[in-house]
């Protein structure tokens, strides 16, 4: 009886114990090894030799492609980011209009997020083909003679832009899942009032939405960091280092260098800045997130913007 | 009474989940007694098949080594890089990046004197520079193959330009090539590679006298001679005039396909040009009219190698001299170019002119060591070369050579 009270106690360990040995051995395990490897100069082929802080000292003092590649992620996530969001709210506010087939416009539109990463980055690599590319020949159509997209390191970036924005898909379901919830008589209350559609998106659908906002900004920002495949795989990193993106460099640092010390230092610095951007979003996002069910429940001020 | 067997059922599903998934690679264990070797290749599709064939082959004809293959294929440096850095290498495995790997290799020369001294000279001496760090000898060449330029007969009979011969020089490939693009609409004369690899580009300045380095592994004065800046500016200067473009990968598609009419590449592309149909010829690339020498060819030779951590290194040996035997040289003729001389007299390959101009090259390249063997950290100076090489040639920056070799070298 009291072995079956034992039984009863361990059995919620018992169940979760695939996922928590899964966790140890593929998430945790690894994270605190690769933490305990930037601490050393760790080739390939040989002895690994302990360096302390010298990876992360070399890091910001001696390697300009560091700082570059750095620069370089930030432009791409500050470009990226609000064009992506700000794509997928319009495409999510599209299929919320009641108009004909719009089941089928909302697979459309929701199709290229399926897509593995290498296919798309091998269409892409042929629509953004200079001379044989399709989007130069639609742009031709109306006048403009498209630049070289993956050969110009002017424009590579755009490219790379262009192509990720292509997976825009599930945010765009996530925007319209809440856009829908939405209770219908606020609109209703609102057009009874004179406002317009316009109005009405920036008054109540727009704040309403804002916890997904929040949510998608930093999945967004999270993402644009570590964007390494598409960069792979469309441009290498070129052309001219143009689209030399962090991951990139982290990755021929690892394999192409062989220093896994100093590219596992490279993804921990990777990961306290997005630590800290995200809990600087967060901080923010008092400011200008609207809970619902927060303000239902407390009055005090709490919700209220700072004055 | 059911609590107890529901909780029993929840246990073994459990412990055989997480049971299977631990299971998966793992035991070494010998088959029936038989020794295994791993062995590792980057080849792809069709050459892969019949590099599965072979090996099959020598399963089949012997009873104590069974040999896996493992096909790494694009990402080989990625995967070999992760076993040797786990301790897991493959017991063999083709090599080309011998100062970048050397260290996790086992050397060679033990085996090669056991086998006595017929055995190593057999091979063409020019390859052991290319398979050995200072003295050790860490890989056993398996093929090789030189560069040379291939022509298309059928636009050069349509522009009426007499065809290259093994004369020529730069200036004279810059003015067919001008006057093919010239006058055929769609042809271009001459493409070559982008994003060169640096260490065959390194060729071009062998054959001007000059190198990315001297044999101290100095950079500055050899990277930014005049010289070197003549071989840089050479291939500039061709897509300046509108007579070259450059490609993605090495002008093989573009050759086949009839849009150019001149590229420099090695021995690969000779079966699929031969099994489109094209009507090709291959002379020896051209020369720099002041250097006073025949251009110089890189090798690009790969080799067999053992890792050191090998459990198995006798039977690894034993397929090591199989697979860089006589027999299967003559399989992968019409592919690569035999190392060994014996092969090439039986086989009469010298009289075959699709192979005749790459050995013709090879002996024209003996002694050179390439910059990658001469300097510690080439890992940093081929990426600024590769850097430097775009910036040069890429068609919308065709920056100057000489301050973009000036920089490199202060670098370095």
């Amino acid at each position: 009886m009291k072995r079956r009270k034992e039984l009863k106690k361990a059995s919620p360990y018992i169940f979760i114990s695939p996922w928590i040995i899964g966790f140890i051995v593929f998430t945790a395990g690894p994270l605190i090894l690769s933490l305990i490897m930037s601490f050393y100069d760790w080739p390939v082929t040989s002895e690994a030799t302990f360096t302390g802080l010298g990876n992360y000292v070399k890091m910001f003092t001696e390697d300009a492609q560091f700082w570059k590649s750095l620069k370089l992620t930030l432009k791409y996530a500050a470009i990226f980011v609000p064009l992506n969001l700000g794509i997928a709210l319009f495409l999510a506010m599209l299929i919320t209009q009641p108009v004909r087939g719009v089941k089928i416009y909302r697979t459309i539109f929701y199709i290229p997020a399926v897509i593995s990463s290498v296919a798309t980055a091998i269409i892409w690599g042929w629509i953004l083909n200079g001379d044989y590319g399709v989007l130069n020949y639609l742009l031709s159509l109306i006048g403009i003679e498209g630049p070289n997209w993956l050969v110009d390191p002017a424009w590579a970036l755009m490219a790379i832009v262009l192509t990720s924005a292509f997976g825009v898909g599930t945010m765009m379901l996530i925007f319209y899942t809440d856009i829908k919830n939405i209770p219908i008589d606020l609109y209703e209350a609102a057009s009874l009032d004179g406002a317009n559609s316009v109005k009405q998106f920036f008054s109540i659908t727009l704040p309403i939405i804002t916890p997904t906002i929040l949510f998608n900004v930093i999945t967004s920002i999270i993402n644009a960091f570590q964007q390494l495949t598409l960069v792979m795989l469309l441009t290498g990193g070129g052309p001219l280092k143009s689209t030399y993106f962090y991951g990139m460099y982290t990755y021929d640092n690892a394999f192409k260098h062989h220093k896994l010390g100093y590219a596992s230092a490279n993804a921990w610095v990777m990961f306290v800045i997005i630590l800290i951007l995200t809990a600087f979003i967060f901080r923010s996002s008092s400011a200008w997130v609207f809970y619902e069910a927060e303000v239902k429940g407390q009055k005090t001020g709490k919700r209220r913007k700072n004055k | 009474m059911k609590r107890k067997i529901g909780l029993l059922l929840v246990l073994t599903l459990t412990m055989v989940t997480v049971l299977s998934a631990c299971g998966g690679s793992g035991g070494n264990s010998d088959s029936g007694g038989k020794t295994k070797v791993r062995f590792a290749s980057w080849d792809n599709a069709e050459d892969l098949d019949s590099q599965q064939e072979l090996v099959d082959k020598f399963n089949v004809s012997q009873d104590e080594i069974e040999v896996t293959l493992e096909a790494y294929g694009d990402d080989y440096d990625t995967k070999i890089s992760a076993g040797m850095g786990s301790g897991d290498a493959p017991d063999v495995m083709y090599m080309w990046n011998y100062p970048s790997y050397y260290e996790a290799l086992e050397p060679l020369d033990s085996y090669i004197e056991n086998e006595g001294a017929e055995y190593k000279d057999n091979f063409y001496e020019a390859l052991w520079a290319y398979n050995q760090i200072d003295e050790d000898i860490y890989g056993i060449p398996v093929g090789f193959t030189t560069h040379a330029l291939f022509y298309n007969k059928d636009i050069f009979a349509e522009a009426g330009v007499t065809e290259p011969t093994d004369d020529w020089t730069w200036d004279d490939l810059q003015a067919a090539a001008k006057t093919i693009s010239e006058k055929i609409e769609g042809v271009t004369g001459f493409s070559y590679q982008l994003q060169a690899d640096p260490y065959d580009f390194e060729m071009y300045l062998w054959s001007n006298n000059t190198a990315y380095v001297d044999e101290a592994g100095n950079v500055a004065d050899n990277l930014n001679s005049a010289e070197s800046v003549e071989a840089f500016s050479v291939f500039q200067n061709i897509q300046k005039e509108g007579a070259a473009i450059t490609t993605e990968g090495g002008g093989t598609d573009e050759f086949r396909s009839g849009k150019t009419a001149m590229y420099i590449y090695g021995a690969w592309s000779v079966s699929t040009l031969d099994g489109d149909g094209v009507n090709y010829g291959i002379v020896d690339i051209p020369a720099f009219a002041d250097s006073g020498r025949e251009a110089v060819s890189i090798l690009s030779s790969s080799g067999l190698a053992m890792s050191k951590d090998s459990k198995n290194k006798e039977a690894a040996w034993e397929f090591i001299k199989y697979w860089t035997g006589e027999e299967m040289n003559k399989e992968r003729i019409g592919y690569e170019l035999s190392a060994l001389k014996s092969v090439v007299e039986s086989e009469g390959v010298m009289e075959d002119e699709k192979s005749a101009p790459f050995y013709s090259m090879l002996e024209q390249s003996t002694g050179y060591t390439p910059a990658s063997f001469l300097v510690d950290d080439w890992g940093s100076l081929a990426d600024d070369l590769e850097l430097a090489l775009e910036r040069i040639n890429n068609p919308t920056t065709l920056e100057d050579p000489q301050t973009v070799l000036d920089e490199v070298a202060g670098a370095h």
